[in-house]
């Protein structure tokens, strides 16, 4: 009874629907700039919160987080470009449903699943932050290892019937990842002397560069837009879509939980995983890749998943588990509140205050969505030629907030041109991006597993969460093998019938 | 962000402005009306939370305007860049860590930490040992003496960090051969100290103060040369029996060819303004410990921490 | 049309080898050092830059087997085959099109965002076909104002100052 006479006293004793409606909307548009994350979206209006009560500065950051994983969809569907890492898989299917004249209705479903991401992951936070705190604990460095390779083995159904090419490009999205400080011993690898790269490259260049640029590059000089002139209206999905669309969105919820418990990745893999989880599970596998609706519905679910149960473990002990949340955690800091077990006690407001403002972020992102996103539907309808130019310009301007370098301009511009030779060439990018994304994860986790075990392989099997993961990415990777040259021997038979 | 910057520092002067009433002291006047403190972290990071308390009570000991501008971007080397085009007049500073000697060390900048001219420290952030609290390690010598008779488990929070260092030095005091675990941060770290992969962690007091008011973590030691103020009862590194200790600094550096009429005017303010009650209390529950190094004393402090990690750095082979 | 698939896959082969080649001889740079372990820093790389040259190889050699060296493929480059994604732009018009970019980011330091951000778009609106009149002007300096509003003064985010800007 206490908890809700607080959420009473909040609601209508201080303006907390204004500070969520803000931060949303501020997500929203950040979100939607390329190359502006959801942490650097958050860390801009981290300075306006100074003066703020807590539990209104907690609210506004936490609305941005919500918003900007929404938002990073917008620019993936309509120009092919992911506003944030997490949007990457969604540019699959949704960037395929607007050439076919459909971007109103990719909206709507990005729209809607993310809602019913963030109602999801918000159950998670208010029902189960006790017993799934205790998840983000029980990884270790083995069983993150075993989750890289479950998330590449998704490699070998993504490669578009060229499984050699498919790997390739796999193998130098890993070769991409090892760039920077060694994750163990902290030697630098591939930075030629400079500092810019002591980071490694960042992963949203890479995207920026393979998708948008690229396909901006692919366009040159066609007279039309794919799809031209489609004043199409954006639309929630229809009641059967919905009933479609259940499937992919349980898929994307549970491993956004889970992805958001865990430290690392930040909304990207657990993006990847259930898009292709999706595709496994589907009743209409062969639409993925050609326009399909849950292939939007389920990367758009799970980022959203994400944003909401990554606050579990920052709320519980104080671990940020993504960039985002780690400006979140600095919030926390500025405002003298510390997050673990004791904040529930000390300062239940803030923390009631964080899950209604959340709840009405949530509501209130399908009334700023359909408000925003007609407009956003007739700039992409404006002729080509003055569209290119400006896309161009947004991606330029975009990506300089990351580092204010230049050199990350130059690294997305020749990203472009590798992803406009690997078009040409027949190589699919998208197991470069899973290696740039994962590789990372899977060298220093297999290392530090090695490096604990004394160089003992069998630390593997003592882990039953890496023995589970792995076992399933065995089983997946024969599957999707045994489909391809299955596929591959029909091809054939057909031929020859032909 | 230059822009965000000047309208949190027009808040900080206007809340350091009723403060300077209540202390009644005359600040000292200063050749700059507006001082650029420099950061190579994002908002909401260490050193960035560290420079905006700071510029929120210098204007009560010098005339001036403060603002914190983030320049992000190659370790720390941008705003070293950044640092050293400026002009020595006092106008711009940049908050020094570790870190930017690392990357002068370890990366071919334009500029590096040789190129600005130290001004004075303010800080030392308390780097500690730490275990689980339902371990079986009571004191530094358990863990020791785990290492000598089989495989100890020791965890860094990141490659090539002051962490890192700390660690293999106590290694080598100790004369055992644990393997030592490089982390992606503070928060990866701590996991796995508390999920009972490794013995112990290297870290620091902020990142730990919610597992430690909870009662999940128990100090072992800190590297700190003196006992911590906030935990008398932890021993330091040294007083367990192995003579390592390390200082996490926290200071500013100018431009080279700082005029002296201005390094005096910071020697003498520096004291003050660690001495300020409110900034006391805010500071206190970062847990950082004052340690105030003159301008003249500066120089040589951090021309040997940078001997020193870089010696380091070459017996490891990191460097070549 | 198969002879030309078979000369893209060689190239893509070739390519696929050279990068492998290249990234191997880079991974000589990676210091040895004692607080490494087993793997080492460089364990990863030379096992990547291995593998990928075992499928450039294989890569190469197939397109070989397709028919990419022989003859037969010289007509067939030479007629403008029908592509098979109809909006594939050729590779100088998409290499022009990237120059437009690498122009801005070699300009932008020295004429400063605004007239830089709207030089590009007025050059990629002209190089994409727009009209050549005082609209396409306009546009591209309403753009610029749009974006240096957006991203300088709402989002308060640096972007490169210039020498006079």
């Amino acid at each position: 009874m206490h908890s809700l006479g607080i959420a009473f006293d909040l609601l209508f004793g201080s303006p907390i629907i204004l500070y969520s409606i803000i931060g949303l909307t501020w997500g929203i548009v950040g979100g939607s700039l390329p190359g502006i994350s959801a942490s650097i979206t958050m860390a801009l209006l981290l300075p306006f919160t100074y003066g703020m009560a807590p539990v209104q500065a907690i609210v506004m950051l936490a609305c941005t987080y919500i918003g900007a994983e929404y938002g990073g969809s917008i620019p993936a569907i309509l120009i092919r470009t992911p506003g944030t890492n997490s949007a990457a898989a969604t540019v699959i299917d949704g960037y395929e449903m607007k050439r076919q004249g459909r971007a109103g209705e990719a909206l709507g479903i990005s729209l809607w699943s993310g809602v019913i991401g963030s109602l999801f992951g918000l159950l998670m936070l208010v029902v189960m932050t006790e017993p799934l705190s205790w998840v983000a604990l029980a990884f270790k460095p083995t069983s993150y290892f075993a989750l890289g390779i479950l998330g590449l083995s998704v490699i070998a159904s993504m490669t578009n019937g060229s499984l050699l090419k498919g790997l390739a490009a796999a193998v130098v999205g890993l070769m991409i990842a090892t760039v920077g400080t060694d994750p163990i011993s902290g030697v630098t690898r591939f930075t030629f002397g400079s500092p810019e790269l002591l980071g490694g490259v960042e992963p949203v260049l890479i995207m920026i560069g393979v998708f948008a640029v690229s396909e901006l590059m692919m366009q040159s000089g066609s007279k039309g837009l794919g799809g031209i002139g489609e004043q199409v209206r954006v639309r929630l999905p229809s009641l059967s879509m919905m009933n479609r669309l259940k499937r992919s969105q349980f898929i994307g919820c549970l491993l956004g939980t889970f992805e958001g418990l865990t430290p690392g990745g930040g909304g990207s893999i657990a993006a990847f995983l259930s898009y292709n989880e999706a595709r496994r599970w589907s009743k209409e596998p062969e639409k993925f890749g050609k326009g399909s609706e849950e292939g939007v519905a389920a990367p758009e679910t799970a980022n959203n998943t994400v944003a909401s149960a990554a606050l579990i473990p920052l709320l519980s002990f104080g671990i940020p588990s993504s960039n985002s949340t780690a400006v979140l955690l600095g919030g926390l800091l500025i405002h003298g509140l510390l997050p673990g077990p004791r904040l529930f006690e000390q300062n239940a407001d803030v923390v009631v205050g964080l899950y209604l403002g959340s709840f009405i972020a949530t509501l209130a992102q399908i009334l700023v969505g359909i408000l925003l996103l007609p407009f956003c539907v007739w700039l992409v309808n404006r002729p080509r030629a003055y569209l290119a130019g400006f896309i161009l310009a947004l991606i330029l301007s975009g990506i300089f907030t990351l580092n204010t370098s230049l050199f990350d301009l130059g690294i997305a511009l020749g990203m472009g041109l590798v992803g406009y030779l690997m078009r040409r060439a027949g190589y699919p990018f998208l197991p470069l991006i899973l290696g740039v994304v994962l590789g990372h994860m899977v060298e220093s986790s297999y290392r530090r597993s090695l490096l604990l075990s004394g160089g003992d392989h069998t630390i593997f099997l003592e882990d039953p969460i890496a023995v589970g993961l792995l076992i399933a990415s065995t089983i997946f990777v024969t599957l999707s093998l045994v489909r391809e040259f299955r596929d591959a021997r029909n091809a054939k038979l057909k031929d020859v019938h032909a | 962000m230059r822009h965000l910057a000047i309208a949190t520092a027009v808040a900080a002067s206007l809340s350091a402005w009723s403060a300077t009433h209540a202390v009644a002291q005359t600040p000292v006047d200063y050749p700059q009306k507006v001082v650029t403190l420099v950061t190579h972290s994002s908002p909401g990071g260490g050193s960035d939370v560290f420079l905006r308390e700071m510029a929120k009570h210098l204007p009560k000991y010098v005339k001036a305007t403060f603002i914190v501008e983030n320049v992000q971007g190659g370790s720390g080397a941008r705003a070293i860049s950044r640092l050293a085009a400026a002009p020595a007049d006092g106008s711009v500073f940049y908050a020094t860590t570790p870190t930017y000697i690392y990357t002068s060390l370890l990366s071919k900048v334009q500029h590096g930490y040789k190129d600005v001219e130290p001004l004075a420290n303010f800080f030392t952030d308390s780097e500690v040992i730490y275990t689980r609290a339902d371990g079986p390690f009571k004191t530094l010598k358990d863990v020791i003496d785990k290492a000598k008779s089989t495989r100890g488990r020791w965890g860094a929070a990141n490659p090539a960090s002051l962490e890192r260092q700390a660690a293999e030095q106590l290694k080598k005091a100790a004369g055992v051969s644990p393997a030592v675990v490089s982390h992606e941060g503070g928060g990866d770290l701590m996991i796995n100290v508390l999920n009972g992969t490794l013995d112990i962690g290297v870290g620091e007091i902020p990142e730990l103060r919610p597992q430690l008011e909870a009662g999940k973590i128990r100090l072992l030691a800190t590297f700190d040369p003196q006992r911590m103020e906030a935990f008398p009862a932890i021993p330091t590194v040294k007083e367990s029996g192995y003579p390592v200790a390390l200082e996490k600094f926290r200071g500013l550096a100018g431009p080279k060819g700082l005029p002296a009429e201005i390094t005096k005017i910071w020697d003498e303010t520096v004291p003050k303004v660690l001495a300020d009650p409110e900034y006391q209390k805010v500071y206190k529950t970062e847990s950082l410990v004052p340690n105030f190094i003159p301008h003249d004393k500066y120089q040589g402090f951090i021309q040997n921490f940078g001997s020193t990690t870089e010696t380091f750095l070459k017996e490891s082979g990191v460097l070549k | 049309m198969r002879e030309q698939a078979a000369l893209k896959d060689l190239a893509g082969g070739v390519a696929v080898l050279a990068i492998a080649g290249l990234y191997y001889w880079a991974t000589g740079d990676i210091a040895e050092s004692t607080l490494s372990d087993e793997v080492g820093a460089s364990g990863l790389p030379r096992i990547l830059a291995f593998a990928l040259a075992g499928l450039g190889l294989i890569l190469t050699a197939r397109a070989v087997m397709a028919g990419a060296l022989s003859p037969a493929h010289e007509p067939a480059a030479k007629s403008p085959a029908p592509e098979t994604d109809d909006e594939t732009s050729t590779l100088p018009r998409a290499l022009g099109f990237l120059a437009f970019g690498v122009a801005y980011v070699c300009l932008v330091s020295f004429i400063g965002y605004l007239p830089a951000i709207a030089l590009l778009i007025g050059a990629v609106a002209l190089y994409e076909g727009a009209p050549r009149n005082w609209k396409t002007l306009v546009i591209a300096a309403g753009g610029a104002l749009l974006y240096w509003g957006i991203f300088v003064k709402i989002l308060g985010v640096h972007q490169p100052s210039g020498l006079f800007f």
